[in-house]
């Protein structure tokens, strides 16, 4: 009898915009088969907003609907928790119960979640959670251990190359548009990629606040605040106040209802002043009129200001 | 023949026309109510215009659609402009007022800011999924304390104590109204108290963070109510100017656009008599089933969209 390899599945949706890379390599370099979720669509959304509760995040939806994708098409689907970086270096609290909440919603629905925890707060790093790992995927530490370096050294390599060349937007002769969104808003490909596509369309350059150097955000943060507790938003923040005058218009992209986001673009909006500013909150309606008619007006502002309508 | 173009603006509520010579000048001008219909509106609209408008002498060589419904009325009678409804009315206030410094706008279902300097708008604001402080709040508690919404200014007016109504949120608003009414206070001051939360809502709403310079430019189906004119006067301690052509704004701005817009086509106003209809269709290409918008002249397929992808072409 040939002997079962084991498949993970990988959900893309929230972190596997920040983390898709590290856990492909991680699992590629023990062996072990990946599966992914398949590209947002429709179909997804609607899955993931019917398992989920009201309240709940557009972002959160769309995760759940992609790991219902995954059910049957692998042994576990990887739902890491990630909660802390350090002080006042915090993840929203829905990523604190990300595997608990994934494993009570598909509770005896033919998901099994594999999960990790990072929370620096208490001691918690993600080497460690990495190697926590290795009883459950059945490797030595040292086999985990090797992955996890080489999967790291590949995820910063590329996080390196996807920073040099959003850099290079800025240098780009046209109309620039910061867009200040978490990654796995703006790279959605049913919500996030819609806006950008409407940008490039419209002869817009989008720029992404989320892809940039994180240590250099962090630092570039405090001139926009000093408390902000939320690791993400504070990259983005950070990026902000880095690029702001670099770009002819920024776009604070939020999936309803996000509470970091409510805060955080409040703050944005309230400290940048000199910059025309567009708050885009998207939903599961399915029209895209409402967006198209701010983001035609966004732009037709900024092209009326260089005298170019 | 001299050049003219005409400008559309249909919105929610209410369906706007004008056509303007090459000064801008209004050579006609019709506001009727949508209805849901937005298709038979602009016909009823372009019935209207054609009898205002004196065709042997002109010639409508460009048009321009604006407003929510500005996709399928342009398929429908041609228009070479295409333009959402906040750069229109930035264009046509600019034109009209050229020191405009800032433009306040309620509609029936949204409302928006534009802040202009040097003619040029530079920044605006839209409500974004409150529809707090519209029109559309007006009309149901000019209903609720049984008066036509025309009546409001008059009231409100009249009013020298106005009621404290809480203005943050429309359902909150309502109910204080209701309180309020029953504690006995006066309708004059409970209809100018409205005129005030919806001032107090869209200032703190729409309005939040945006530095309100003079002159202030009133727009949209709500200036026409003088009681809300008023509150804004006294809460931002400046004139507020309402243009008569206020509510033309739109249509007008979209003229000039479709003006200065390289597109020309020749108008008939044909189109009057035409049968149009619409379709909606499920791609099914993909499992998006991206909802398509057929529109027929006739059996002939005049336009469609609301396909994410290429893929949808072909559902036509």
């Amino acid at each position: 009898m040939e002997e079962h390899r084991m498949v993970i599945g990988l959900p893309q949706g929230l972190l596997y915009y920040r983390y898709g890379a590290l856990w492909q390599t991680f699992f590629n370099e023990l062996g072990i088969e990946t599966v992914l979720s398949g590209p947002t669509d429709r179909r997804i959304m609607d899955a993931g907003a019917a398992l989920s509760i009201d309240e709940a995040c557009l972002s959160l939806k769309i995760f759940l609907g992609h790991v219902a994708a995954l059910a049957g098409r692998c042994d576990y689907v990887l739902v890491p928790r990630v909660s802390s970086f350090g002080r006042h270096r915090n993840m929203c609290t829905r990523f604190e119960a990300l595997p608990d909440l994934t494993g009570n919603v598909f509770r005896g629905k033919g998901v099994k979640v594999l999960s990790y925890e990072v929370d620096v707060l208490s001691r918690k790093g993600e080497e460690a959670a990495f190697l926590s790992m290795a009883g459950g995927l059945g490797r030595s530490l040292r086999e985990v251990h090797r992955a996890y370096r080489q999967a790291k050294k590949e995820d910063q390599a590329r996080r390196k190359a996807a920073v040099r060349a959003e850099e290079q937007l800025y240098k780009s002769e046209g109309i620039k548009v910061l867009i200040a969104a978490h990654s796995y808003v703006v790279e959605d490909p049913y919500i996030g990629r819609a806006v950008t596509g409407y940008l490039k369309k419209s002869g817009v350059i989008p720029i992404r606040a989320d892809v940039v150097d994180r240590d250099e955000a962090l630092k570039w943060s405090q001139d926009i605040s000093l408390t902000c507790k939320w690791e993400m938003s504070r990259e983005i923040v950070g990026s902000v106040a880095m690029h702001e005058h670099k770009v002819d218009g920024i776009i604070l992209l939020s999936a309803f209802p996000c509470g970091p986001d409510a805060m955080v673009n409040e703050l944005i909006s309230r400290r940048v002043r000199d910059v025309p500013m567009l708050n885009l909150v998207l939903d599961s309606q399915s029209g895209t009129a409402g967006v198209e008619t701010r983001l035609e007006s966004f732009v037709d502002i900024i092209r009326f200001k260089e005298g170019k309508l | 023949m001299e050049e003219a173009y005409l400008g559309i603006d249909v919105g929610s509520i209410s369906t706007k026309g004008v056509i303007i010579g090459r000064d801008n000048d209004i050579l006609a001008g019709e506001y009727i109510w949508t209805q849901g219909d937005p298709i038979g509106a602009v016909k009823e609209l372009l019935r209207r215009l054609e009898g205002q408008f004196d065709k042997g002498r002109y010639q409508i060589v460009a048009t321009g659609t604006t407003g929510s419904a500005r996709k399928l009325v342009g398929a429908i009678v041609g228009a070479t402009m295409v333009k959402n409804e906040i750069t229109a009315h930035a264009v046509g206030t600019t034109t009209f007022h050229p020191d405009v410094r800032t433009i306040l706008e309620i509609g029936g279902q949204d409302s928006k800011i534009i802040l202009v300097e040097n003619g040029v708008a530079v920044d605006y604001a839209m409500n974004t999924l409150c529809a707090a402080g519209t029109g559309a709040f007006l009309s149901s508690q000019a209903k609720r304390l049984g008066i036509e919404v025309e009546e409001i200014g008059a009231y409100a007016l009249r009013s020298e104590h106005p009621t404290p109504i809480a203005a943050r949120c429309t359902v909150f608003a309502e109910s204080d109204l209701v309180h309020k009414i029953q504690m006995g206070h006066p309708r004059e001051d409970i209809i100018a108290g409205v005129c005030n939360a919806v001032v107090a809502n869209y200032l703190s709403n729409v309005g939040k963070g945006k530095k309100i310079l003079s002159p202030v430019v009133f727009q949209g189906g709500v200036s026409k109510n003088e009681g809300v004119v008023a509150a804004f006067e006294r809460t931002l301690g400046c004139k507020v100017i309402v243009d008569p052509n206020g509510h033309l704004m739109g249509a007008l701005g979209v003229a000039i656009l479709a003006r200065k817009g390289s597109g020309r086509q020749k108008f008939d106003f044909a189109v009057e008599n035409m049968e149009f209809r619409t379709r909606e269709a499920s791609c099914g290409g993909c499992s998006n089933n991206c909802e398509i918008i057929c529109v027929y002249r006739g059996d002939k397929l005049i336009d469609s969209w609301g396909n994410r992808c290429e893929r949808g072409a072909k559902v036509r």
